[in-house]
């Protein structure tokens, strides 16, 4: 649990760390998107503007793709470019290259493009509340039994909204691929978390064109909060053809507002829940979600997002008779994809309304409501997996009593009676599963290969990108503080698929959860095999067996065993809790909610670097409460958002004072991180402004003028 | 046009489209990448330099806005005593994450330093509300400058 500082922390100080735009190449040109300007149509025409030498641009159009125009995914339906019929706004319809940036972006800017209109969808609502829309397959959770429901017990239905989330990282996504004819090699450097994702999606659209595609990472990548997970292979699929046809290396780096129209979001979600719950014992007997998310106009990794969403809708609770349906929906907007979270937020956002929603009804405090419901050692989630640990409810029993809780219930309720503006207080809980769900970790098979040299200094090759996470410092922290070898001899390696082996992805919470305990055992393991007390002292005294290599595999446990199809057994081997009481003030004159402070207790298992943890967490919780507050990407009657100027990010002014602890911190496994913070945080501002104002508002962001709409409905 | 200004305490001399952007001005004719594009529309802060002392987004000033004045970027400010001092706070309390947007953070940090230097968290946040980070919740970026602060104001 030392926090060691970051070996990257001064070099992003002084402007020397180097980011995609930094990079330069001789005789480098730059690429940019010809993007559809309407929802849905098929192209008629495209004009290009008078007064410029076509022959100074180069083009990629579908038919210069020498391989197959479809991006990689889990469902594989979304095209590189568009061969004849748009899909949605601001898909791409061919890449544009030239040596002069400004005279390229005049140029592509004054194409027309000509189309028949088509019937589009792109409003939340309008998606997601149609069934025509769906997609066609549905997973489904089913744990009922034959118990029947009693009339005794009381009936909740309610439908809960969330919306799109834009990940908004600091540096837009860009690229450069540079095609080197006389090696048949497509090299990319690219502004991506998962390297290998765009490897095959270059191996895809250059097919036998190229015999080999390399991509390395960026010294900084600047943030991506899985934004940069699939998109950086369309992106430089698009630059790897003009490379290839112009013989020179391009850069393509989007505008903030291309970034914002273009690349994937938060899936908005519609989450219908019902649920009986037993009046006297006030334990919820049955319950039925229908979980629906907007994928956007094509599938792609929708699927993988569905199924963490309807692995984690049920909440920390225990209810005996559970059905879980989830589905996808289309409409005319660009897909949506991965972000922390994945699925959980949008899942937690429905059910703990919900629990707040029942517990009002009941007369009962949310707090005492949730500890009569929630679930322990010997319940099962869902899936029939067994819950094996009560550290959910520890969780929220610590946050409870550190946030003095109960004692601001009984005086904010006294100050509300005499003042306009008036305080509130809720509380929200959540977990997130660690590592890929269900077989994922078991068909990826994870490997990682450290070499060790005549000076001593250990070198570590994952596919794990440090995208401002801290992970290469941690990753490293995992592997020599388990051997007392000194932190300056010990590294890992920017990611590079000519050199790296495929650790996987950057997502799911495994980057320290399975590469950085793998890591771990990897160095308890050559100590053993070595016999050294000091790796230092053993590789000078035995000069002949250096340089070393070791490479390894991960193996999930044996315990996870998991029927992805019928959604039976064990989904996730470990699982990290987290609850939170946040306090606000709303405002009366401007419906605003001030946010004032958020305690949150979470357990990760085992802290590696407690300075870096705590960052992550305090990051992930402001991305949560701004996801309830204020952030959202399309307003009817006014369109997409497209700049930092109206999405609204939450500023140094607009944020509370946020306590963080970890919990259970004894234990040796470090858990999944990433994602938590942000998974929980949401529904316990909507619980708070019910406190303040009476109000329960079923869809985010809780933004002034629906606080006011619902006041005067109320 | 010819543009003459003092850039990190040097004289500098530059032919060049007097509306060309600060920022690419910055980035493609003196080559100092620590000045980062964000959003490009004054926003997110990420661009911010000291013009003539004053913290501004470079993305929404142009060459002409220069000419005559002294521009400072976190290149020059990294070299300066309460620059180095920031750095070593920054790093202490490993607030940088991603880190595109602390550039920025430096230069409007290193400006509070230099005129107020206050020790008072409400005076920071205010100081530091025209940069925007994703990736920390600010919390990092408040001790580090409180304790900057402090340090200063101890001689340290």
């Amino acid at each position: 649990m030392k926090s060691i500082k970051k070996f990257d922390a001064i070099p992003k100080l002084n402007g020397s760390w180097r980011y995609l735009d930094d990079y330069q190449y001789e005789g480098m040109i730059n690429g940019q998107f010809l993007l559809s300007d309407f929802h849905h149509g098929k192209i008629k025409e495209i004009i290009f503007p008078e007064g410029y030498n076509l022959e100074e641009f180069t083009f990629a159009r579908v038919s210069d793709i020498p391989g197959t125009n479809i991006v990689p995914e889990p469902v594989n339906d979304q095209p590189f470019m568009v061969d004849d019929e748009v899909m949605h706004k601001g898909q791409v319809i061919m890449g544009i290259a030239h040596p002069d940036k400004r005279l390229l972006n005049e140029f592509v800017k004054s194409i027309k493009v000509t189309h028949n209109e088509l019937p589009a969808i792109y409003g939340m609502k309008q998606c997601l509340d149609d069934e025509a829309n769906h997609f066609g397959k549905a997973d489904i959770i089913d744990h009922r039994t034959d118990t029947p429901v009693d009339p005794n017990w009381i009936k909740h239905h309610n439908v809960y909204y969330t919306p799109h989330q834009e990940q908004a990282y600091l540096e837009p996504q860009g690229t450069i691929a540079i095609y080197k004819p006389d090696t048949k090699e497509m090299y990319i450097r690219v502004t991506a978390q998962c390297p290998f994702y765009v490897k095959g999606g270059i191996e895809n659209i250059m097919g036998d064109a190229i015999e080999n595609a390399v991509v390395e990472s960026t010294e900084g990548l600047g943030g991506a909060f899985g934004g940069k997970e699939d998109f950086p292979s369309l992106l430089s699929g698009v630059a790897a053809i003009l490379s290839y046809k112009s013989h020179k290396p391009v850069k393509m780096v989007l505008e903030r507002n291309e970034d914002i129209a273009i690349t994937t979001k938060r899936h908005p979600a519609r989450i219908e829940i019902t649920t009986y719950t037993d009046p006297e014992t006030k334990k919820i007997k049955k319950l039925e979600i229908d979980y629906r998310l907007d994928a956007g106009a094509y599938q792609t990794c929708s699927t993988v997002v569905m199924s963490r969403g309807i692995l984690h809708a049920s909440g920390g609770y225990a209810i005996p008779d559970t059905y879980i349906i989830g589905r996808l929906f289309r409409s005319n907007t660009p897909i949506n994809g991965a972000f922390r979270g994945f699925g959980a937020p949008q899942a937690f956002a429905g059910m703990e309304a919900h629990i707040d929603l029942i517990a009002n009804d009941l007369d009962i405090d949310p707090y005492k409501f949730r500890k009569i419901n929630i679930f322990h050692i010997g319940d099962e989630f869902p899936t029939t997996q067994p819950v094996m640990e009560n550290n959910l409810e520890d969780c929220l029993d610590r946050v409870i009593v550190k946030s003095d809780y109960s004692r601001k219930v009984e005086e904010y309720r006294v100050w509300n009676e005499t003042h306009d503006d008036k305080k509130g207080i809720g509380i929200s809980m959540g977990y997130h599963g660690g590592g890929f769900t269900g077989n994922g970790e078991k068909n990826m098979k994870p490997k990682i290969r450290v070499t060790i040299d005549k000076d001593a200094i250990v070198r570590i090759y994952v596919s794990s990108t440090d995208m401002g996470q801290g992970a290469h410092t941690t990753l490293a922290q995992l592997f020599f503080e388990e051997i007392g070898h000194p932190r300056e001899k010990c590294w890992v390696e920017l990611p590079h698929t000519g050199k790296t082996p495929d650790s996987g992805p950057t997502a799911a919470s495994r980057t320290i959860y399975i590469i950085g305990n793998l890591l771990a055992k990897t160095a308890r393991e050559i100590k053993k095999e070595l016999g050294f007390d000091n790796l230092e002292e053993y590789v000078k005294n035995h000069q002949d067996e250096f340089p070393k290599e070791y490479f390894r595999i991960f193996i999930p446990d044996s315990s996870v065993v998991f029927n992805d199809q019928k959604y039976i057994g064990v989904a996730y081997k470990d699982y990290s809790w987290a609850a939170t009481v946040n306090e606000i003030v709303w405002h009366a004159d401007t419906y605003q909610i001030e946010l004032i402070k958020s305690w949150n207790v979470l357990d990760i298992g085992k802290v590696v670097n407690n300075k870096i943890a705590v960052g992550q967490a305090e990051g992930g919780i402001l991305q949560g409460l701004a996801y309830g507050t204020t952030e959202y990407i399309y307003k009817p009657g006014f369109g997409r958002i497209n700049g930092f100027t109206d999405y609204t990010l939450p500023t140094t002014l607009d944020i509370p004072e946020i306590d963080v602890e970890f919990i259970h911190t004894d234990n040796l496994v470090a858990k999944g991180l990433g994602e938590i913070p942000m998974d929980y945080p949401a529904p316990s501002i909507r619980g708070a402004l019910h406190f303040a104002t009476g109000v329960m508002i079923d869809e985010y962001p809780l933004i002034p003028e629906r606080i006011f709409k619902a006041l005067k409905e109320n | 046009m010819k543009i003459e200004f003092k850039l990190n305490k040097k004289s500098v001399m530059i032919e060049v489209d007097p509306m060309k952007r600060l920022l690419d001005v910055l980035r493609e004719d003196f080559k100092l990448m620590g000045t980062k594009e964000g959003c490009g529309e004054g926003e997110c802060g990420a661009c911010t330099v000291l013009l003539g002392g004053k913290p501004i987004t470079s993305c929404t000033a142009n060459a002409v806005h220069a000419e005559g004045k002294e521009v400072l970027t976190t290149e020059g400010i990294s070299e300066e005593p309460d620059g180095k001092l920031l750095i070593e706070c920054f790093d202490e309390t490993n607030a940088v994450q991603c880190g595109f947007c602390f550039p920025g953070f430096l230069v409007s940090a290193y400006h509070y330093l230099q005129t107020d230097g206050e020790n008072d968290l409400e005076k920071i946040k205010t100081a530091l509300s025209g940069n925007i980070c994703r990736c920390t919740g600010y919390q990092k970026i408040f001790e580090a400058v409180m304790m900057a602060c402090e340090r200063k104001a101890n001689g340290k």
